[in-house]
């Protein structure tokens, strides 16, 4: 079971390092193939791709001036990734305290509400967003994406990080309080305490999602701040699809994230308990 | 509960510092931040779709023109609205139910504590850190009608035919080529957050059932699966909503709604409506007909399931 979910991801990377002719060969190939880095080249260290294709088919596709160097794409798609889970799990992690710890009138609603932004579709959400952006100079810039990826992210972060702080028992705050201790520092240095693997797989979470979003990328972003995914889809060219160059780019982009989760991977599995089950 | 605990300051505490503390008292400052960027990015959007559901753009003077309820009376005239929420709805439950499924019996497996399952465990993070627009090119690759691997091997079984492929001919297997990386991507997702509910799930009834000799179908029936609800419904509510919303990526990468209109989803033909057609009248009637479904929807799972926040 697991390798069926293994072999798409194990394919890709075995197609990273065809040559252009094996890469469309049927039946597949497995072996016997030489197995090449220019795609890697191309897509890591920006190598002229016109030479190395010319050499390699014969023919250079592709317009103009289209570049296949991926980089700074895939520095904007971390950058806005990271910088947006920092803040969620910030914001998340106090709305959850407080939605857990207060009695508030209409906590159901406000609630529901949290969890109805989450239901706005992406597509609706673009055009507004777009306009709000243009009239406030966001568009084509990072700060626009971590801006809206925050919102996206919220609802889950702050649902999870509620359920989280529901588990820990009210009388450890309270004891904090009796000693002498601010909310704040009942909050800080006793609460999030017992939530931390919680708040790890809120982050997980988060940056995973952000690091996957294209739809507000591809209408919000430009030049100056496209993701990754968004440069992934223009490699489909009129002239067909640049298959090497995705297959390089696609294998590289699973580095960044693997590291993040294998770094606080038992988090990620003991906090997607989402907390409800404590009772 | 914070009332009760007001004169807790021990009088030796230096009062800038108490009262540095206090505004920490109520729920507001907590909640505050994440409230207003909420608000910031859905009520205007909300409202702004609201207001220009009542215009039509005209693409000549590239001015909008008051157009009353034309757009709304659009939605429910517009044959292709109902094809793409019949599309969707099949999308949205043959996706779910093959997830949850297979979700459940790859967790129910893992539980077992099989040789390996921390490599495995890991392994099954992968496909969710694949964008789903990158996913959906790597599908595009391996579905392709005359080099994709998997289509040979479905060729090979006699799943398919290279005059049905998943991609083109008439579309008989189109659903397919866009069910099969949600579900390829968002199976694992399934599994993990269930297999961290059944840990969590305490011992001493399922010891008490077996006691009583209850076999392993009524232990799973009455124990694990009551147990387990909480963590379904949000799974289920957050899969629904990207199922619904979400799906986009892969169709406007696999099959842009095609062949004819079989894999189009209420979310591709309101991008259609927006982006293609310039119509953001009514591009924005289907994106609040798309969101009213998805509040309906929720509201009726947690009344259903009784979920307490």
């Amino acid at each position: 079971m697991t390798l069926f979910f293994l072999f798409p991801i194990y394919w890709w990377f075995l197609s990273s390092l065809k040559p252009f002719g094996e890469i469309f060969h049927s039946p597949p190939v497995y072996t016997g193939f030489e197995p090449t880095l220019s795609w890697y080249r191309t897509v890591l260290l920006g190598e002229s791709y016109v030479t190395q294709e010319i050499q390699s088919t014969g023919a250079v596709t592709g317009e103009g001036g289209g570049s296949y160097y991926s980089v700074p794409f895939l520095m904007n798609s971390i950058i806005a990734a990271l910088v947006s889970t920092l803040i969620v799990t910030v914001l998340a992690a106090m709305a959850g305290y407080g939605l857990s710890r207060f009695n508030i009138r209409g906590k159901v609603h406000i609630v529901f509400w949290i969890l109805s932004t989450r239901m706005m579709p992406p597509v609706a959400v673009a055009i507004p967003l777009y306009l709000m952006y243009q009239s406030a100079g966001l568009l084509d810039t990072r700060l626009g994406l971590i801006l809206i990826y925050v919102a996206m992210n919220l609802p889950l972060g702050v649902l999870l990080m509620k359920s989280f702080f529901d588990d820990v028992p009210r009388d450890f705050d309270d004891a904090a309080l009796v000693d002498g201790a601010t909310r704040f520092q009942a909050f800080r240095m006793v609460a999030l305490r017992y939530v931390w693997a919680g708040l790890a797989a809120t982050a997980i979470l988060a940056f995973i999602f952000a690091w996957n979003e294209f739809l507000f990328a591809l209408v919000l972003s430009g030049d100056h701040s496209r993701t990754m995914p968004v440069a992934a889809s223009t490699f489909v060219t009129s002239y067909g699809t640049e298959w090497g160059y995705l297959a390089a780019l696609g294998s590289t982009a699973m580095i960044p994230t693997l590291l993040f989760i294998l770094f606080v991977q038992h988090h990620l599995v003991r906090g997607l308990t989402l907390g409800g089950l404590r009772e | 509960m914070s009332r009760a605990v007001t004169g807790r300051h021990s009088p030796d505490k230096p009062s800038h510092l108490r009262r540095a503390g206090e505004i920490w008292d109520g729920p507001t400052p907590w909640l505050i931040l994440a409230v207003l960027w909420l608000a910031a990015f859905s009520i205007f959007p909300f409202l702004f779709a609201v207001y220009r559901s009542f215009f039509t753009f005209n693409i000549q003077s590239g001015k909008f023109v008051p157009a009353g309820l034309e757009n709304w009376v659009m939605l429910f005239e517009d044959p292709r609205v109902w094809n793409a929420l019949a599309v969707t709805l099949k999308y949205v439950s043959l996706g779910l139910g093959i997830e949850l499924v297979l979700g459940f019996g790859i967790a129910l497996l893992y539980n077992q504590d099989p040789i390996g399952v921390g490599f495995f465990r890991t392994a099954m993070v992968l496909p969710m850190v694949v964008p789903p627009a990158v996913v959906a090119l790597m599908f595009q690759l391996m579905e392709h009608d005359s080099f994709g691997v998997i289509s040979y091997y479905a060729y090979k079984l006699g799943l398919l035919t290279p005059q049905e492929p998943f991609l083109g001919g008439e579309g008989k297997h189109a659903m397919a080529a866009i069910l099969l990386p949600d579900v390829w991507q968002w199976t694992p997702f399934m599994a993990l957050i269930i297999l961290a509910g059944l840990r969590s799930l305490p011992r001493h009834p399922f010891e008490a059932a077996m006691v009583d000799g209850a076999n392993a179908w009524q232990r799973f029936r009455y124990l694990t699966l009551p147990m387990l609800m909480p963590v379904l419904v949000i799974a289920v509510l957050f899969r629904v909503i990207d199922l619904f919303n979400k799906s986009f990526d892969y169709v406007y990468i696999l099959t842009a709604g095609g062949p004819g209109r079989r894999t189009e989803v209420l979310s591709y033909y309101d991008w259609l409506a927006t982006f293609q057609y310039t119509n953001w009248g009514y591009g924005s009637v289907l994106g609040l007909f798309m969101l009213v479904i998805m509040v309906v929807f929720g509201n009726v799972l947690i009344r259903v399931f009784q979920l307490r926040w």
